[in-house]
């Protein structure tokens, strides 16, 4: 079973993603904020994180920085409320990242990019 | 019957004591309601607030950070930087480094890829000799403008950012600042929401980061700071920002906005002749003028104010960095007074003649001169054995329960509002300092306030003559500075 | 306060009247042998007393003075001891006295001078007390009415500071102790509302994940409220924090979501009957709440109440107006902006930020008729029309802009340049041309502006003109910049060869690629 990293302080929207990855047969480990994320990253070993640009303690910059180091092969979903064109956000691409999807979003939309990333 | 004049004058400074203490309590009752209500309309207003749409809206004004620096060679790169990424569409940020000794513009110049512009620089406020405007040919750093010139003080470097800033607004900062990354679009909403009248200024609050965790621009985790004095500056900084401020924001009579965190409309200021340089106290001359230029121009205007924490600077634990400051303050509040006291009770100048003024000058000038007289006064009063002295005990003991009542307030206030201090610890010695503080720290306030005053008459710093004659209009500053120019 | 003023006065004139020595001194003559009779001694005066020369000799030795008869009548020696006057005084004889000082004879008049001096000197200090009543103090003092002469003003004053006082305290400690009070209590409702709707919070989470996932848009649709008691049971359905909370959770999550979940969310809303709480919130007399109500109304497209909604988007609170006006933009099916056209209340900045990215959400769908605006009476409704064209780029609008240009205020014909510079009105240059000869100074620095890309020929002259009669350096530099973009020769000639070293200094401003974007 694969394993996913969800990054992401909203509650609802969170345990929404969750639920829908789980659907799908993933296991799915759910952090409210950066410092826990970093935690996990390094404890969990994920096969894929979902995370925020923005959120409490750490950027997802920093997260992305991160995750990047340690596991290079892990691929990152970014899950942003920001416009493409914003500056972070073309610094996470630049760092990387396999996918971004913009909120408004729709969870079945994010499944398939999930099973893509993944393949 | 020899000493009956020598009982005459204590009844009469009695009496006038009575009534100061009176007014004393009151103003600060009222104080505390004016603020309540601002807090309480703020906070309302802030649910239902979209602050992401300013950040990309082409409606938004343009805003020019105007940060000057002195020998910050340690920390300028990571100040720029961050000042750099601040969460807003349009905007620029000027660096003016004022004739620093150290490498603080080898600095800005290897980091961000500077190199010396053809920048035409005109000074429309005259300031001292601009050595050179660098900019960098690397797009990601196309909003970075780093003055160099020859050294002038704060307010000469504000100056000459005055005069090479593009935007609509400007925002003085100190540049050792902690800005939250939303704090440009929170500031300028007051610019906006008016419909009727001029927002010409808008003053924010100031944190004390002592001893707090930071990251990205914002204090993630709040820690009372370990020494006293850091301790009772937390307590007078929620007195001043969230009581103080928050109710002259309530009658429009603000009359002093943060140095180290502010936003002016850039046409008034550079009408008004810009920062004056020749006093301690730039920040709150400033605005006093340009509240005077609007009255006398009869344009109806507003000073704004945002309660939100944005902004956090680390406040000196050393008690004589802190003296020196205190003594720069009075001396500051000092000559403004001075140099504007035609506005004093004059009703064209709306609450700010009428209201603001007066206080200022009864509250905050002469508070430490009232305080010590008060004080001598019931020392004779015991000496001679007069039987009122009890009622003056009596007065100074409300004097001290008063300044708990306040300081409480404000600090319940904060955890309401806001509520950082999490830690039940913090919260204690909080209560702790507002119980100890009006006995220790308080008197050595009061002293360095007089000495301010002592500083004043000798005539130190400050530009004795111009400030003793005073503005006689608003725009008496700027005819100043074209006269020298020419 | 009266009182006080003229016990000043009074207090002062008895004062300074004490003060003089030689009012102490009595005047009247038998007071004045008492007052000596008091002394005892006066350093360096000594007297003789001088009886009448009828006086017969039994008399004289009655009265041990060791009299010797002179002509002048029985004179004794020079003595010192004024209190012999007492015993001569009981004896009822008529005397007078000559006075000594330092042994040289003098008049009264430069005795009572003599003493006065003594005093000023401070070598002498009169005794002024009365030798002690021979009748009892107790039976005099009764006697005397009372009559409270200087303590009175003293306790009098005294008492009414202590009323003061005691008023101010009392004033003090009330509100100071309402006030506490009251914010230990606000204070810890709002801790137990915030644990509250924690708790809630987290309760709806899942019954809601599920609903969205497993139920499909039309059953949502056709369930009933009691359908959904095993999701959000109905007995917390009608306590108002938790509906807050679930209003709050369904509006943030709609906004963050996309496609059919939207739908879903809309249909929840409805068949939990949260649309009436909503819109029930717009009716209510406080503005904080009606704003509230109108956001949900907005975000969740509730547009059964639009009408309501039109009321208030006339407002006097501004918040309330300009929410009333977001929604009605967003709800409004014919995209009729007549609403925004009569308003009567100048527009902001904020809402003018508000209303336009609502209005370029809608405008994607359909086309909204923008040239409504430019009639309204409100100056500022028609700006924001102008701005309008030109950040929506309508193209479709440049001819209406043209023909209200001509009458337009100043600071319509400012937007209206922005306008043609933004979509390269190219046709309008005549216009732009007209805007350089104006007299209001933001006008022609716009029309400078619109003139670098859009000028022509005429521009050039025009602006060279300008050139000449302008002291204003930045002015100059617009100038410059616009000329440089419009003709390079004028541009060299303008700037070359001059002994101006201001020119020469604008010249590499404007040739340096760094501060293009400056």
């Amino acid at each position: 079973m694969k394993k996913i990293l969800i990054i992401e302080d909203d509650l609802l929207i969170s345990s929404l993603v969750q639920f829908r990855l789980k659907k799908d047969g993933y296991e799915t480990h759910l952090v409210k904020d950066g410092n826990e994320g970093i935690k996990a990253i390094d404890t969990l070993n994920p096969d894929l994180i979902i995370t925020d640009v923005m959120m409490p303690f750490r950027s997802g910059i920093e997260i992305i920085h991160h995750a990047k180091k340690s596991q290079p092969h892990t691929p990152i979903i970014v899950l942003s409320s920001l416009g493409e064109e914003e500056q972070v956000v073309l610094e996470a691409f630049n760092l990387g990242v396999a996918d971004f999807v913009p909120k408004p979003f729709n969870p079945n939309e994010l499944a398939i990019r999930v099973k893509r990333a993944l393949s | 019957m020899y000493s009956f004049l020598f009982y005459l004058i204590l009844e009469v400074v009695g009496w006038m004591f009575l009534i100061l203490s009176f007014l004393v309590i009151s103003v600060n009752m009222v104080m505390m309601i004016l603020s309540s209500l601002e807090m309480r309309d703020y906070l309302r207003k802030n649910q239902f607030a979209d602050y992401g749409d300013i950040i990309t809206s082409p409606i938004a004004p343009g805003v020019s950070i105007l940060a000057p620096a002195f020998n910050e060679g340690q920390t300028i790169v990571q100040n720029v930087k961050s000042l750099l990424s601040l969460h807003y569409g349009k905007f620029e940020v000027i660096v003016i480094n004022d004739g620093s000794k150290d490498d603080t513009l080898e600095k800005l110049i290897t980091s961000f890829e500077l190199e010396k512009s053809d920048f035409a620089y005109h000074p429309d406020i005259d300031t001292q000799a601009v050595r050179g405007v660098y900019k960098s040919p690397n797009r990601s750093y196309r909003r970075l403008i780093v003055i160099d010139k020859e050294n002038g003080g704060k307010a000469d470097a504000l100056n000459t950012g005055i005069n090479v800033a593009n935007m609509e607004l400007l925002a003085c900062i100190d540049v050792d600042c902690i800005l939250s990354s939303d704090s440009i679009s929170r500031m300028v909403r007051p610019f906006m929401e008016e419909t009727n009248k001029k927002v010409i200024a808008v003053g924010g609050v100031i944190g004390i980061a002592n001893n707090c965790d930071v990251q990205d621009g914002t204090v993630t985790t709040y820690r009372v700071p370990d020494t006293t004095l850091g301790r009772f500056q937390v307590i007078e900084y929620f007195r001043a920002f969230l009581m103080g401020r928050m109710a002259w924001a309530r009658v429009n009579g603000l009359m002093l906005i943060s140095g180290a965190f502010g936003f002016f409309r850039t046409d008034i200021v550079r009408k008004v002749g810009g920062y004056f340089p020749k006093t301690v106290g730039e920040d709150m001359e400033l605005i006093v003028r340009m509240r005077r230029f609007m009255c006398e121009e009869k344009i109806p205007y507003k000073v704004g104010y945002v309660p939100d924490p944005l902004c956090w600077t680390e406040v000196p634990e050393n008690k004589d960095v802190l003296a020196r400051q205190r003594n720069r303050w009075m001396r500051g509040t000092i000559e403004t007074l001075q140099l504007h006291r035609k506005i004093k009770l004059n009703p064209k100048y709306g609450i700010i003649g009428t209201v603001t003024y007066p206080f200022w000058s009864l509250f905050e000038k002469n508070a430490p001169i009232l305080e010590i007289t008060g004080l001598i006064y019931t020392s004779i009063l015991i000496f001679v054995g007069d039987f009122s002295a009890v009622y003056f005990i009596a007065l100074l003991i409300m004097m001290y329960l008063l300044s708990l009542l306040v300081s409480s307030f404000s600090v319940l206030y904060e955890q309401i509002a806001f509520n950082h201090y999490k830690d039940k610890k913090d919260l204690r010695k909080l209560i702790w300092m507002i119980l100890t503080e009006p006995l220790w720290m308080h008197p050595m306030v009061v002293w360095w306030g007089l000495k301010g005053h002592w500083d004043f008459i000798k005539g130190k710093g400050g530009w004795g003559s111009m400030i003793r004659k005073g503005f006689k209009t608003a725009e008496d500053k700027r005819n100043l500075s074209t006269q020298s120019t020419s | 306060m009266k009182k006080t003023l003229l016990s000043i006065l009074l207090g002062f004139c008895i004062s300074i009247g004490k003060l003089s020595a030689q009012d102490i001194l009595p005047k009247d003559s038998s007071e004045w042998i008492n007052f000596l009779q008091i002394q005892n001694q006066i350093p360096g005066l000594g007297y003789q007393l001088v009886f009448p020369p009828s006086l017969d000799s039994l008399e004289v030795q009655t009265l041990k003075l060791d009299l010797t008869k002179s002509d002048s009548g029985w004179v004794s020696g020079i003595r010192e001891d004024f209190s012999l006057l007492a015993q001569v005084e009981s004896d009822r004889v008529n005397f007078k006295l000559l006075y000594f000082i330092f042994s040289s004879q003098n008049s009264e008049e430069a005795v009572r001078e003599y003493i006065s001096n003594l005093m000023r000197n401070g070598d002498f200090d009169p005794v002024t007390q009365k030798v002690k009543p021979k009748e009892d103090l107790v039976a005099l003092a009764v006697k005397s009415p009372y009559a409270p002469v200087f303590g009175n003003r003293y306790t009098f004053t005294a008492d009414l500071k202590l009323f003061v006082v005691t008023l101010i305290i009392g004033f003090f400690f009330i509100t100071a102790l309402l006030m506490i009070i009251s914010m230990l209590i606000l204070k810890a409702r709002k801790n137990r509302r915030e644990i509250l709707k924690k708790e809630y919070e987290e309760m709806i989470v899942d019954p809601l994940t599920n609903l969205l996932f497993e139920k499909e848009l039309e059953e949502l649709s056709k369930m009933k409220k009691a359908d959904y008691d095993p999701f959000f049971p109905l007995n917390y359905l009608s306590k108002p924090l938790y509906q807050d909370v679930l209003i709050h959770s369904i509006i943030g999550l709609n906004k963050k979501m996309k496609g059919e979940f939207k739908e879903k969310l809309k249909a929840i809303y409805h068949q939990l009957g949260l649309d009436k709480v909503s819109a029930a919130k717009i009716r209510k007399s406080k503005w904080h709440i009606v704003s509230e109500g109108l956001v949900e109304i907005n975000e969740m497209d509730l547009v059964e109440c639009l009408q309501d909604v039109k009321k208030l988007s006339d407002s006097s609170n501004f918040h309330v107006r300009s929410l009333a006006v977001s929604a009605l933009l967003n709800l409004s099916e014919k995209s009729d902006l007549s609403f925004l056209r009569d308003q009567t209340y100048p527009l902001s900045d904020w809402q003018q930020m508000n209303y336009l990215r609502i209005i370029k959400f809608v405008s994607a769908q359909k086309q909204l008729k923008i040239e409504m605006l430019f009639d309204s009476k409100n100056k500022s409704i028609r700006i924001f029309g102008i701005k309008l064209v030109r950040i929506l780029g309508r193209v479709d609008l440049l001819e209406r802009l043209a023909s209200i240009a001509s009458q337009a205020s100043t600071e319509e014909k400012i937007e209206i340049l922005k306008a043609y510079q933004e979509i390269g009105a190219h046709m309008e240059v005549d216009f732009i041309n007209q805007c350089l000869q104006e007299e209001d100074l933001e006008l022609v620095e716009q029309a400078i502006e619109t003139a670098k890309s859009l000028g022509d020929e005429n521009s050039v002259i025009l602006l060279s003109e300008l050139f000449q009669n302008t002291d204003d350096f930045s002015t100059q530099l617009l100038i410059l910049k616009s000329i440089y973009e419009l003709d390079k020769g004028k541009f060299d000639e303008m700037t070359l060869n001059k002994e101006d070293s201001s020119r020469l200094k604008i010249r590499n401003h404007v040739l340096d690629p760094k501060l293009v974007y400056v």
